[in-house]
């Protein structure tokens, strides 16, 4: 059986985050492209490219995910979030046409959650952008269950690559339950192991601290 | 949940034995079990004929379906149908198993029942897998479930609920949301 030592919290995927979810906290460090719409006064030093003390209105820069989230607002407009290359229409086209073959790891790799995280920003393409993501999601479905629950005792690095992150904790889940049945179908089950907390425990002695 | 643990639902199912010790009526929570007469056949659950046999305390009757004819005619009606067909017994892989590795010499031909239910099970997790792909695509609101065994919901349980679980929060996305209320940090 699986044991770990604590249940991570599992990514928000939606337009809402996980506070404690290692991976949306990861997610809010992807870099989108801005425009800035207003004047930033003093906060030069933010934008490398240039020596001005003040960020001028207009000025386009990269900007975290949870910046720009928190400067965002619709009716004051501070600043203008651009869509990322993957999620724009070229690649909206490729998508469509057969998402199996993009390498998603190499665009995200958190396409899902970007791309949900994305329709924060009031773009006029959110409904394509939304559709695209959940029709990459159905269309890519079937080879990841086949991959995860096919490759049994096999190096699975190779069908790994190309997934998103989101795809690689489902690959997990799915090769979890293909070699429990393994297991229990080669008669493995029935042997009592010692729990991976107790092999990995060490008591620290005293005199392996002072040495 | 482990396989291990649908095993052990498995073993509560009832088999017929033929014990060779005589024992009054013995009971038990889940039920009274018994008289044992040597020589008269007795059902009792699959845990206890397999300790009795262990202890070579008795033989064991082979289930009514674990018969190479039966099984050939499942496996072809199952190659045949394209829904999940009629299955005997809901712990058949578990019981299967169960049987074979403890008491193959009571029952006969062993080998190809063995291969046999393999290739039912290989059958219909093939299945399976197809009709979860085109529920997933299709984007199906519910699936009828019919003549699945516990095994079988099993070995894909968490990869399918995880998945509907993201393909609807992705789903949520497309509703245009009566939104304009922006969050306060």
């Amino acid at each position: 059986m699986e044991t770990q030592s604590y249940m991570p919290v599992p990514p928000g995927v939606g337009m809402e985050e996980n506070f404690l979810s290692l991976d949306d906290i990861l997610l809010s460090h992807e870099r989108l492209p801005c425009r800035t719409e207003s004047a930033f006064p003093r906060l030069g030093f933010l934008e490398k490219s240039s020596d001005n003390r003040d960020i001028s209105e207009g000025t386009k820069m990269e900007m975290p995910l949870w910046l720009a989230k928190g400067l965002y607002e619709r009716t004051r407009r501070v600043l203008s979030v651009e869509l990322p290359k993957v999620y724009r229409e070229g690649w909206r086209t490729v998508f469509s046409a057969d998402p199996t073959v993009v390498d998603l790891h190499k665009m995200g790799p958190y396409y899902y959650g970007l791309g949900s995280q994305l329709l924060h920003f009031h773009n006029p393409e959110n409904a394509e952008i939304a559709q695209t993501v959940l029709q990459t999601f159905i269309g890519r479905f079937r080879r990841t269950m086949d991959s995860a629950q096919n490759a049994y005792n096999e190096d699975t690095s190779a069908l790994v690559e190309p997934l998103d992150s989101l795809e690689r904790a489902l690959f997990k889940v799915g090769q979890n339950g293909l070699n429990a049945f393994q297991r229990w179908e080669m008669g493995r089950a029935s042997h009592l192991t010692a729990s991976s907390l107790v092999v990995n425990y060490r008591k620290r002695k005293i005199t392996d601290l002072q040495a | 949940m482990d396989p291990s643990e649908v095993e052990f639902l498995a073993e509560k199912e009832m088999v017929t034995i033929v014990p060779n010790f005589s024992l009054d009526k013995i009971y038990l929570i889940g039920g009274d079990l018994g008289p044992f007469n040597p020589g008269l056949p007795v059902d009792v659950p699959v845990w206890l004929a397999l300790n009795l046999k262990q202890r070579q305390k008795c033989r064991i009757v082979p289930p009514e379906w674990m018969d190479v004819e039966k099984l050939e005619e499942i496996r072809d009606k199952e190659r045949k149908e394209e829904t999940f067909a009629h299955i005997p017994s809901p712990y058949y892989m578990e019981l299967t198993k169960l049987l074979l590795n403890h008491a193959s010499d009571n029952i006969p031909k062993a080998d190809e029942i063995r291969t046999l239910v393999k290739d039912i099970w290989d059958t219909r997790v093939a299945k399976l897998r197809l009709s979860a792909d085109s529920f997933i695509t299709l984007q199906e609101a519910h699936a009828k479930l019919d003549n699945l065994t516990l095994m079988e919901i099993n070995t894909t349980r968490t990869f399918l609920l995880d998945s509907l679980n993201y393909m609807y929060k992705l789903r949520t996305n497309m509703q245009p949301r009566s939104d304009a209320k922006s969050q306060d940090y």
